[in-house]
């Protein structure tokens, strides 16, 4: 039998008999480069677009523990607000059994995790907190 | 979340960790704080999946593993709130250098170019004209615009990218596409990248108006197949621009988990216009276009249910379209039928629904959908869930309600719309669950 046909029958592409894996037709890279004169070379224009890197911006000074502090825990609600409210009561058990005096406050956003929600900016300003824990996602 | 991140701390002055999972993490301390925040912000990482499970796997999650460090969580979040700055996270200011693009390529083999193309990602894998310059002045040739005009700055993923004509150009030739697509690719354009989601979207292209006689977009036949130049290399195109101007790298910022093989050409094709029964005004025209205008509507969504329908009169086709656009997850209340003229014909002729319009409301009137099912879509849960905690009506009701309930969840039927095509071979349809957005004039790109 065709060994072609055998190949196909089996899932495979003929041009496993070239030698080469199956659909890499083009040559690797490298090896035609060395086998080309620069007649054989051509320029072609750059479909890619440069990307704007984004001004640094430093984090916030971190704490020095967290003994009395508050700790604002944002729940973005991807995929349902469940899973960030389990997390955020787990946490808020261990900090309690690991730190005194520590207090924390758990918001949903107002618009989940891709809209906005400028009063929640407000609120964890007006609520003194110390610092964030922003979650879940996946 | 990054952007909640920074948000938090930049306006209120406090530290601020992310709890993620790992494909999220290194998204956000990669391609989102070098293009987007320009803040590295610091993370924790639990394992995937976390929602949909019960609390004990959740809480095991947090009394467990940081998958980023390896310590525990709760330790890896304290060392995160409290560790004092390194340098890197003390940087402000413009960065050091920009990126940069060269406008041509260094020469080099036809080959050798080709996997270069392939291993940048600025493909689809499927072969490429190769963008020579005259070529892409051939296809500049399509158009009044300048090459150098910006049509629109694609940042979704962050790095502010400026797509200009000539660089749409480029992709058109890439695409296979001739001189006299380029508007429509223009107007394409402008709609672009395609949808880039964990959840795995896709998009649909619908060509209206005169354009698509002269262009010979397929609006009959396998108008939906592979059988037809125009409705290729313009659905390609869209896969092109929307990889290259968007720079989507998969795992680098391309997440959509399963991915979705209509993105190839994301389901370009013509509306039958000549095969509307009478009252059943083109899609574009329905939108506020007149007829006379070339228009592209892009929709977005996830699937289609196909059915061959109007076999029984017991059952009539509409009652199947309803039955499965029941299946789909009706966010944004949006959903698009794509139907054969026979189809169209019977719905008119037979049931009586003498325009789109009419159609479309007695969708919104009469698919319903079990509470729960509604809500135990993911994609719901994250843009719906947030309405109904805030109060708003309908979705704080039905939050409230039975979970064996039954809803309407097509609540706008404008968001419903009824595109006809195909070739009169068969009464087949397809319910989507596409959201189609407002059209493009082609004209504005001759």
């Amino acid at each position: 039998m065709d060994r072609r046909k055998v190949l196909r029958f089996l899932g495979f592409s003929p041009a496993l008999l070239t030698g080469f894996p199956a659909g890499a037709e083009k040559a690797p890279a490298g090896l035609s480069s060395q086998a080309s004169n620069a007649s054989d070379l051509i320029t072609v224009m750059n479909p890619a677009i440069a990307g704007k890197l984004a001004t640094r911006v430093p984090l916030a000074p971190p704490l020095d523990g967290l003994d009395n502090k508050t700790i604002y825990m944002v729940n973005l609600s991807w995929e349902g607000p469940d899973a960030a409210n389990y997390f955020y009561d787990t946490m808020t058990e261990w900090l309690n059994q690991h730190y005194k005096g520590v207090k924390t406050i758990v918001k949903v956003t107002a618009e989940g995790m891709f809209g906005s929600d400028p009063s929640l900016l407000k609120a964890i300003t007006a609520s003194k907190a110390d610092a964030a824990i922003v979650g879940v996602a996946g | 979340m990054s952007r909640w991140a920074k948000q938090i701390q930049m306006q209120c002055k406090i530290p601020a960790v992310g709890v993620a999972s790992s494909n999220i993490v290194h998204y956000a301390t990669g391609y989102v704080s070098k293009y987007q925040t320009g803040m590295p912000i610091r993370y924790v990482s639990v394992p995937f999946p976390f929602t949909g499970q019960p609390r004990a796997v959740d809480v095991g999650y947090v009394t467990g593993k940081d998958m980023l460090s390896g310590r525990p969580l709760m330790t890896a979040v304290i060392s995160a709130l409290t560790s004092p700055l390194t340098d890197e996270e003390k940087i402000s200011g413009e960065p050091p250098e920009e990126a940069v693009e060269p406008r041509f390529l260094p020469p080099d083999s036809e080959d050798n170019l080709r996997v270069m193309f392939d291993n940048k990602e600025w493909t689809d894998f499927n072969t490429i004209i190769l963008p020579t310059e005259k070529r892409v002045t051939e296809m500049l040739q399509g158009t009044s615009h300048k090459p150098d005009e910006v049509i629109k700055t694609i940042n979704i993923t962050g790095g502010a990218r400026p797509l200009t004509v000539e660089k749409v150009a480029i992709n058109a030739v890439m695409a296979g596409a001739s001189p006299e697509h380029f508007p429509v690719i223009l107007a394409l354009a402008t709609q672009a990248p395609f949808g880039n989601s964990t959840s795995s979207m896709a998009n649909m292209v619908v060509i209206s108006g005169p354009i698509r006689n002269k262009l010979k977009f397929n609006c009959g036949t396998n108008a939906l197949g592979p059988y037809n130049r125009s409705n290729a290399v313009v659905g390609r195109a869209f896969a092109l621009i929307s990889k290259t101007a968007g720079d989507l790298r998969n795992n680098v910022n391309a997440w959509e988990t399963l991915g979705n093989s209509m993105q190839y050409n994301s389901q370009c094709f013509g509306e039958n216009e000549e095969a509307l029964p009478q009252g059943w005004d083109p899609l574009h025209v329905e939108m506020g276009f007149k007829p006379t205008d070339n228009v592209l509507s892009v929709g977005t969504g996830w699937s289609s249910i196909a059915s061959v329908g109007a076999s029984q009169s017991i059952y009539p086709t509409h009652y199947l379209m309803r039955d499965y656009m029941g299946s789909f997850c009706a966010s944004g209340s949006a959903g698009t039928v794509v139907m054969d003229p026979t189809v169209a014909g019977l719905l008119k002729d037979t049931h009586g629904f003498s325009t789109k319009a009419q159609l479309s409301e007695w969708f919104s009137q009469n698919i319903t959908k079990v509470n729960a099912s509604y809500w135990g879509n993911g994609v719901i849960q994250s843009t719906a869930v947030p309405f109904a905690l805030q109060g708003l009506e309908p979705y704080a009701g039905w939050r409230k309600m039975p979970d064996d309930a039954l809803i309407k969840p097509f609540t706008n039927p404008k968001a419903i719309h009824v595109v006809v095509a195909g070739g009169k071979v068969q009464t087949m349809w397809f319910v989507t669950d596409f959201g189609i957005r407002r059209g493009v004039l082609i004209d504005d790109w001759a």
